[in-house]
């Protein structure tokens, strides 16, 4: 891992168009701003790795039986597509 | 004018046959599963009211999908500019919104707080990640 120190208002880049900016700090907490190329996602690392966790999860569960389980499930009538 | 290949996909939840016109492009795969790129959406009577989202690259994850509006009417999670310029947004068509659906032993549950979602338009997707949102990521289906 490379390690930097920055004080408020520095930032590093990455590549040719990420940005990651120290905006603020405080004891326990630092308020960074990241810019990057609409092409780029940026994510919590928590929320990805729980979203990551849930998928696992989803995709290694067994297959159920699915006539068994339509009539318990409780859903509305379907609709078509919106925006 | 020539006819779209077929694709066969066997998944866990049955085998299907496709279009390769019904391949949807997911630029950074799915957390869990980055490197599967395209992935096509099954609908068959055998699923409902599910449909499969079946991961056609290595290691072909397969998910049971369900309309979150069908578990929450006027559900809604908003997109970012980000993810709308990711999914090729240019005004108002139509999206395609879809919950994981997680069933075990125990119950069913549908991850409403990170919604797929799909611009068939353009046929590409994404998963949506907020850390600002009031769903659950494992809202019950049934009554267990």
């Amino acid at each position: 891992m490379l390690v930097f120190t920055r004080r408020r208002d520095e930032a590093i880049i990455i590549g040719d168009g990420i940005e990651v900016r120290v905006l603020r700090t405080g004891q326990d907490a630092v308020r960074i701003g990241v810019t990057a190329p609409h092409e780029v996602p940026v994510h919590r690392r928590e929320v990805y790795d729980a979203v990551r966790a849930a998928n696992q999860s989803a995709a290694a569960a067994p297959a159920p039986l699915l006539e068994h389980l339509a009539g318990r499930l409780r859903l509305h009538p379907p609709l078509e597509p919106v925006e | 004018m020539a006819t779209p290949a077929e694709l066969e996909v066997v998944t866990r939840f049955g085998t299907f046959t496709v279009d390769e016109d019904d391949i949807v492009t997911f630029a950074h795969g799915l957390p869990g599963f980055e490197r599967c790129r395209r992935f096509v959406l099954v609908s068959a009577p055998s699923l409902d009211p599910f449909t499969c989202l079946h991961g056609i690259d290595a290691p072909e994850p397969s998910f049971l999908t369900l309309d979150p509006r069908r578990v929450v009417p006027g559900y809604q999670t908003p997109l970012s500019d980000g993810d709308r310029h990711r999914l090729g947004v240019t005004g108002t068509e139509a999206l395609l919104w879809l919950a994981v659906v997680h069933i075990d032993d125990a119950s069913a549950r549908a991850n409403l707080q990170a919604p797929i979602v799909i611009n068939p338009k353009r046929m590409v997707g994404l998963q949506v990640m907020t850390a600002d949102t009031n769903y659950a990521a494992d809202h019950l289906l049934d009554g267990a």
